[in-house]
């Protein structure tokens, strides 16, 4: 992942994780404030209720008590004070003093307890309600909550309880209302909100108990819950009920417990407000949290990109130039201005950079001049020994002029002799010369090195033997199965030569000449080359490689620089090992494949071509 | 209205006393129209087209009665009556006027007019405002009718309000009520307190199919309700029996005696829901509350009428009795009736008749009798002023 990307994302990630905690402190803080205000309107309800609750109570209290002052009541008080006061004539009075004074309930008891008329359930006269008789102050009582039976059986009524005394005598009057759906309807109710009422008529939860407004509430299975909960622990409580999987359609309800005379759970009022709104509330700022998320992850995306590459730009570059100058390109620059971190970075880089080439310029100048110096050397070595004889020769030539034609002649066949075969010496030197720069390119093939180790071996095998000579003993370790690597044969074989005659030279007493191959990393191959002479000092070691350099008398230094052209021609690379007094170990490490030719800076000097450069420059043109 | 009804004024008094027989010992008098109210819409007089209810019946049969002059034993009405028909319009009015050669004799008045389908508060209105000079009351109103200054007129009681427990039946989904709920429910019903205060004293508690009056072994039959004998037999019937107990929707009587029921069969424990059915054997019931109306006077007569109603609505006992006219033998009839506890008498019910005034020489009809409205005689204006004026 780009460094770009990554910015990209924590730019997004950032953006999203912003907008999702304001959109949830928003919804939380929204979800609050319904909760509250739920909360007032339910209290406001429940308030609104215990005063509604309160004046009907009083309405009550005065309409039974009106209907007892009535002078109907009281003379029915004193007919039945009388010994055989008839109580059936008034059996059908209660029906319509309760429909005059719009009471749902009203009986008229007698001193005994038994119902001489009832408006809730007129066939019931003659029976008894004996909790009347107990002993209260029903006018300190006012009113209360019952559980009174009717004809379609129990219902939960408001009721009041007045007394008319003639003599001995007491006519009991017993009036009140319906705690059913007209008394919901009665309640003003907020958008939202409704009330139901459970009348607590049965030891367990009763669905058809449950009621609203408009009657029987629907899935009313759905408060057994709340209701049993009450049963057991009356007081008010909240509780929320989800009708549908969709949570816009939950209620929050609160349940207040009603109590009756003898404080017992008469009925349960539920006030129920609706999810709807807040719901729907927290679902538009979610979707508006969406919304701005997605644009933001937009604008951002398209700033987060901008801003990015705005920042990686000058990152890239400065890993593209560091990338450059690891492949060679020394000259590689980056172009980041600013005076920030990564301006100073790159003004950092780009001098570096300029202090790398410049070092390499001085370095390679310093190595040019060092190779010239040893190819002077080089060649004023080689060149001293054959210019001595001739030097001497043409002196020698000299004297016998002066002193004779007849010497002159002996001493001009014999100068002539030796100034050839110097001269022939000297071709030779610039001929070895010539040849070291003329090594080729790798003409690259399937090459097995195995093979290549052999036929080396077996050209040198009449050399490790020669009579005259202390043997040379080679010893093949060579891996059965190693894999084939592109390379060039001959150079491979000229390589293993060069090798293998310096090791030849190292071993002037004989010893054993080992060749190993083994597989190396990358389905390489790896050679090592040991003798067992007299091995190499560090210093030798260091400049083993360098052209012209040579340890021995008649060397010319070549062989190894050879060694070390063809190998890194292959991109491998090569090694030594050397103990004084033990041996030397040469390594070789060649790739399956060598990489694509680049350019590489000259260190070998092409004598030919800066003879050719110097000596004949019409040869050149010619040649073009 | 309590005040109306405490207060039975001395004038309401006088007009009580003076329609007693024999107090007003004048000659009858000859004219008048003589105004009736009936409840039934009768819609024909033709005796091809069925009544539509059995109140439409029976007003159609007091019609008829009037028009023609025998009945044959078949049912069928023979011979000019007292009373031809000059106007009728279906379900609102009829004009019957005197048959001047009836073989037994001019009725009194000129003409009988009939206006149909009045309430039944209408009609107890019209009488005590003198608006009608004749008009049968229900009896649970008569009381409240004669404190309100209505002249009444009852006969003996000679129609049953009975409980019947139906049979089973498969097209009505509906199961036979078992001897122990039907004995828990028979025991558990206060007949007194339906006679005293659902038809206000009108009446008596019956406990057999036959009145005192008539078999003189009513007595035997117990009326008394034994709640607690009902609630030890409830307590044995596993599961709780659901009984539906059907009675005339057009019927307040019915009505208000069906839901007592259900109040005493409550304490005893047994579920019995009182429900209005339109008439007919259509209705998904288990029970139901039926009238009987006596037609004869002999207990014999009257019993095998009753069976012979009842036997088209439940099973009965002793139908084929060995010996069906003695008293002893009607007794064991009754009682193997009643101890089946599929008929429950509840009630006994007198036919109870508003009169004007100016009405002379009424009589109470027996069972089976009808209204003898061709021996009533009005009394003329000044009489009448004065019976007002007493009024």
């Amino acid at each position: 992942m780009t460094f770009r990307t990554k910015l990209f994302l924590i730019f997004t990630l950032a953006l999203v994780v912003s907008v999702g905690l304001v959109a949830a402190a928003v919804t939380e803080v929204t979800r609050r404030a319904f909760d509250q205000m739920n909360a007032q309107h339910s209290d406001a309800l429940v308030a609104q209720f215990q005063r509604e609750f309160a004046q009907r109570s009083e309405d009550v209290v005065h309409r039974v008590q009106g209907i007892a002052d009535a002078e109907g009541t009281v003379r029915m008080a004193i007919d039945l004070s009388r010994p055989k006061g008839d109580v059936s004539t008034y059996v059908n009075d209660a029906t319509g003093v309760a429909r005059a004074h719009q009471l749902d309930f009203l009986d008229f008891i007698s001193n005994d307890g038994s119902i001489i008329s009832s408006a809730e359930w007129p066939a019931r006269f003659g029976y008894k309600l004996e909790w009347v008789l107990q002993p209260e102050d029903w006018v300190a009582r006012r009113s209360f909550l019952m559980k009174a039976d009717t004809q379609e059986g129990p219902a939960l009524a408001l009721l009041s309880v007045s007394r008319v005394r003639v003599g001995d005598k007491d006519l009991y009057i017993v009036g009140g209302e319906r705690m059913g759906r007209e008394f919901l309807a009665s309640l003003v109710l907020p958008a939202g909100m409704r009330a139901l009422l459970y009348r607590n008529l049965d030891p367990t939860f009763q669905a058809a108990n449950l009621i609203d407004s408009t009657g029987p509430a629907t899935q009313a299975d759905q408060f057994s819950a709340i209701v049993q909960k009450e049963q057991q622990e009356p007081g008010e409580q909240i509780a929320k009920i989800n009708w549908t999987a969709d949570a816009a359609n939950a209620e929050m309800f609160h349940a207040m417990p009603l109590l009756g005379r003898q404080k017992e759970l008469l009925g349960i009022l539920l006030i129920g407000s609706s999810q709807h709104d807040v719901v729907t509330l927290e679902r538009q700022i979610m979707l508006l949290s969406f919304g701005v998320v997605a644009i933001g992850l937009l604008v951002g995306a398209l700033l987060g990109w901008w801003g990015a590459a705005r920042v990686t730009r000058p990152v890239r570059q400065l890993s593209e130039g560091a990338r450059e100058v690891a492949g060679g390109n020394w000259n590689a620059r980056v172009n980041v201005r600013g005076r920030n971190e990564i301006g100073q970075l790159a003004k950092a880089f780009n001098q570096m950079t300029e202090q790398l080439v410049d070092q390499r310029e001085r370095l390679l100048q310093a190595e040019r001049v060092a190779a010239w110096r040893e190819v002077a050397r080089r060649l004023a070595h080689e060149l001293k020994n054959p210019l001595f004889p001739l030097q001497t020769t043409v002196e020698n030539l000299q004297r016998a002029k002066e002193r004779g034609y007849g010497e002159f002649e002996e001493v001009f066949h014999e100068s002539t002799g030796i100034l050839l075969a110097e001269i022939e010496n000297l071709k030779n030197i610039v001929v070895r010369f010539s040849e070291f720069s003329k090594m080729p390119h790798p003409e690259l093939g399937s090459v097995q090195l195995n093979e290549v180790v052999r036929s080396v071996v077996k050209l040198f095998e009449a050399q490790f033997g020669a009579v005259g000579r202390p043997p040379i003993t080679p010893e093949l370790h060579l891996e059965e199965h190693l894999p084939l690597i592109q390379a060039d044969a001959t150079l491979l074989h000229r390589a293993l030569e060069n090798l293998i005659l310096n090791a030849m030279d190292a071993m002037p007493s004989g010893g054993v000449l080992m060749l190993r191959t083994s597989p190396a990393a990358d389905s390489g191959v790896h050679l090592e080359i040991s003798d067992t002479g007299t091995g190499l000092t560090s210093e030798e070691c260091e400049r083993l490689f360098t052209p012209y350099y040579t340890t021995k008398q008649h060397g010319t230094g070549l062989g190894l620089a050879i060694v070390q052209s063809v190998v890194s021609d292959h991109g491998g690379r090569v090694w030594v090992e050397s103990e004084a007094g033990v041996g030397t170990s040469f390594h070789i490490e060649l790739p399956k494949h060598p990489p694509r030719r680049s350019v590489s800076f000259p260190i070998s000097f092409d004598y030919e071509k800066e003879k050719e450069k110097e000596v004949e420059p019409e040869k050149h043109k010619q040649e073009a | 209205m309590l005040l109306q009804r405490l207060a039975i004024t001395s004038a309401g008094l006088a007009v009580l006393l003076a329609a007693l027989p024999g107090e007003t010992a004048r000659r009858p008098r000859y004219g008048g129209v003589l105004r009736v109210e009936i409840g039934a819409a009768v819609r024909s007089l033709d005796s091809a087209v069925a009544a539509a209810n059995d109140e439409e019946d029976a007003a159609k049969w007091e019609i008829e009665s009037l028009i023609y002059d025998t009945r044959a034993a078949d049912g069928q009405f023979h011979g000019a009556g007292p009373f031809h028909v000059t106007a009728f319009e279906a379900g609102k009015q009829a004009v019957l006027a005197a048959t001047e050669d009836y073989r037994l004799g001019r009725p009194f008045v000129d003409s009988i007019e009939i206006a149909m389908a009045r309430a039944r508060q209408e009609r107890i209105l019209d009488l005590e405002l003198n608006k009608t000079d004749f008009a049968e009351i229900p009896a649970e109103d008569a009381r409240r009718a004669a404190e309100r200054g209505v002249r009444v007129s009852q006969s003996q009681p000679d129609e049953l309000l009975a409980l019947i427990f139906l049979g089973a039946s498969e097209s009505k989904r509906t199961r036979a009520v078992d001897l122990r709920t039907r004995q828990a429910v028979a025991l558990s019903i206060d007949r007194g307190a339906i006679v005293n205060f659902i038809l206000q004293k009108e009446g008596e508690p019956a406990g057999g199919l036959l009145p005192q009056w008539s078999s003189g072994t009513a007595f035997l039959f117990s009326t008394v309700a034994d709640v607690v004998h009902a609630k030890e037999l409830s307590a044995q019937i596993v599961p709780a029996p659901k009984i539906v107990l059907g009675y005339d929707s057009g019927d307040p009587l019915e009505q208000a005696v069906a839901e007592r029921i259900a109040v005493d069969a409550r304490e005893a424990r047994v579920q019995l829901k009182a429900q209005a059915v339109r008439p007919g054997p259509e209705n998904a019931t288990d029970a139901r509350l039926v009238r009987l109306r006596m037609q004869s006077k002999s207990p014999g007569p009257a019993l095998e009428s009753f069976i012979d109603t009842l036997g088209g609505i439940t099973k009965i006992e002793g139908k084929a009795a060995p010996d069906p006219v003695s008293p002893e033998g009607i007794y064991n009839r009754e009682r193997a009736i009643v101890n089946s506890y599929r008929v429950v008498p509840l009630v006994w019910l007198p036919r109870v008749y508003g009169l004007s005034a100016r009405v002379r020489d009424w009589t109470p009809p027996g069972p089976g009798e009808s209204w003898p409205l061709a021996d009533v005689w009005l009394d003329g204006p000044v009489e009448a002023a004065v019976e007002e004026g007493k009024k």
